[in-house]
């Protein structure tokens, strides 16, 4: 005689299994620890960071014996005075502030537009293709862009050999400063327009229309509708442009041929040139700290902008 | 209308002035991979393949690719579960302390890169484990970790609770919950997630710098290290390798969730 558990398919039984065996790993009563356990390996992985950070916190506070090349036992802020005190350093510094500073301004220039476009246009066609336009470099990695662009603006490059089609003598185009803040513009343009894209689609086409219906042409209506509106879109675009392109290390190193270091540069090259660890950590943790302190300010003051990761749930 | 003429025109100049700068390298590189010449000349010297049969020929750039791919699968494989569930966390609970946890998961973002990969290279190097591939993987999963737990949060509050409360009414416990009901939703994004975070390991480049030794370079490493000397076509010729992989991500994420996933506001 059939028992009615014949009828119970092996899924469910292995489903049944399943259930019992998490019930007894984690009771009901324990309910309220789950979203804390899911959380856990995340919170794991980043403590990696975190214990990446102590490592070079030690590391900067001992300084390189240049007689044994190893570093000493006890600790001293001797790195520190030399970083804050060294002219190097503070043109380094310098020279990526105030490269973060360009680029950011003229990539939020360029990808407002570019972001504007994407998300307003009504054809789909023209849109896919610039979401594709915009992941293809994105998606291909710094080294073979800077390549490209190696290629383009060499000596024996691109632009060069065209120009001289024309008579016109070989110019310097790669190797200084422009060339990197270039380069960076074309790192950074993928990420500001993706972080200014969800900004815009939540300005209502409406909004705008409205607007023109009063009277004000398209160059108020941007002032005083879309500007104001997008800012969540703009703080988020903006900080991590910045904060990119401050702590560039490819783009510096292959378009600056290493005339035009960054910090990033610098610290690499104090690990592996010198081998003088304690000033690269302090470095490292300088740099880190001017970082923290910008996305921090920013934070309290504006809000985390389209960087929030949870602020969706109504 | 000369109003809205004019804000054509201004906005097609900047997208236009963005889209050369966005595609010129890439075509460039494509461009070069084809030459027949020695070297990279402009116009090209006559269109060949053999700067392709070259690469195939060479066995350090073939380990090299597949170090790259197997730095970005580990980081794929341990993103995918550990991106969903913090994601589907922050998304569907109310946690405690929700905003410092918040800002504690986009660390990766906020410390510089170059601090990050030291810090790491400190780290691995304390283990005596530097020069070895899976800690490099992990390396690539931690500093991309947010944008896995992103693209999870934005398809789980699409999630209705509504319909997890529904199943329970129906008598799902909750394991088949998680599995029926929020799993299935969250897809989208899972999908999302991974194909960045793959290819954003395969593409990584100073994380890798920092933590490879000559032994273990993956392949944008060993491009870098090649450019400094002399530019010749076969480097070219692995870029496309990369091209290759990145058209190959956009039209799978175009295919399975659609590239306006990114359009999306929150």
């Amino acid at each position: 005689m059939r028992t009615p558990r014949a009828a119970y398919p092996l899924t469910w039984r292995v489903m049944d299994g399943l259930e019992r065996i998490a019930a007894a790993l984690w009771p009901a009563s324990f309910q309220r620890g789950l979203p804390y356990l899911m959380l856990m390996p995340a919170v794991v992985l980043v403590g990696l960071l975190v214990l990446g950070l102590f490592q070079i916190g030690d590391t900067s506070l001992r300084t390189l014996d240049t007689n044994t090349f190893l570093m000493s036992e006890d600790y001293t802020l001797a790195n520190y005075r030399r970083v804050l005190t060294e002219n190097f350093f503070a043109t380094v510094a310098g020279r990526s502030l105030m490269g973060a500073v360009i680029v950011t301004a003229v990539t939020l220039l360029f990808a407002f537009p570019y972001a504007y476009l994407m998300v307003r246009t009504s054809s789909p066609a023209l849109r896919k293709f610039l979401l594709v336009a915009l992941f293809l470099p994105f998606f291909i990695g710094q080294v073979v862009r800077a390549y490209g662009w190696l290629i383009i603006l060499g000596n024996q490059g691109m632009v060069n050999e065209a120009l001289g089609l024309v008579g016109v003598p070989p110019m310097r185009l790669l190797y200084n400063y422009p060339a990197v803040l270039f380069g960076l513009v074309q790192y950074m343009l993928p990420f500001a327009v993706l972080m200014l894209a969800p900004a815009l689609t939540a300005i209502p086409g409406e909004l705008e229309a409205a607007a023109a219906s009063l009277g004000a042409g398209w160059v108020r209506t941007f002032r005083h509708v879309v500007l104001p509106l997008s800012r969540p879109g703009l703080i988020g675009a903006g900080l991590v442009v910045v904060t990119l392109s401050l702590t560039d290390f490819a783009i510096p190193a292959i378009l600056g041929g290493g005339t035009q270091d960054f910090i990033a540069n610098a610290i690499y090259d104090q690990f592996f040139r010198t081998s003088d660890q304690g000033l690269g950590a302090t470095l490292s943790l300088m740099l880190v700290a001017v970082g923290s302190i910008v996305v921090g300010l920013v934070f309290l003051l504006f809000g985390a902008g389209t960087l929030a990761m949870a602020e969706a749930r109504k | 209308m000369t109003d809205s003429t004019s804000k054509t025109v201004v906005l097609w100049l900047f997208v236009a002035a963005a889209l050369v700068t966005l595609s010129a390298p890439t075509i460039v590189v494509l461009g070069a991979s084809f030459t027949a010449g020695n070297i990279i000349t402009f116009p090209p010297d006559g269109l060949s393949l053999k700067w392709y049969g070259a690469i195939a020929q060479a066995s350090d750039l073939r380990q090299a690719f597949l170090r790259s791919l197997i730095v970005a699968a580990i980081c794929t494989a341990v993103a995918i579960p550990v991106g969903t569930l913090a994601g589907i966390a922050l998304a569907k609970y109310r946690v405690r302390f929700a905003r410092s946890i918040q800002i504690y998961l986009l660390l990766p973002f906020t410390i510089p890169l170059i601090g990050s990969g030291i810090g790491m290279m400190l780290v691995f190097g304390e283990m005596g484990v530097l020069g070895r591939l899976w800690p490099v993987g992990i390396a690539c999963c931690v500093i991309n970790l947010p944008f896995m737990i992103w693209a999870v949060t934005a398809s789980a509050s699409n999630l209705s609770p509504d319909l997890e409360l529904a199943a329970a009414n129906c008598g799902a416990p909750p394991l088949q919950r998680f599995l029926y009901i929020t799993l299935p939703a969250v897809l989208p994004g899972v999908i999302t997630g991974s194909l960045l975070m793959f290819i954003l390991a395969l593409n990584e480049f100073l994380v890798s710098l920092l933590l490879v030794d000559a032994r273990s370079v993956t392949l944008p490493v060993q491009i870098y290290n090649s450019i400094r000397s002399i530019i010749t076509p076969d480097l070219a010729a692995i870029s496309v390798v990369f091209i290759a992989c990145a058209g190959l991500a956009i039209a799978l994420l175009d295919r399975l969730v659609g590239l306006d996933i990114f359009l999306k506001s929150k």
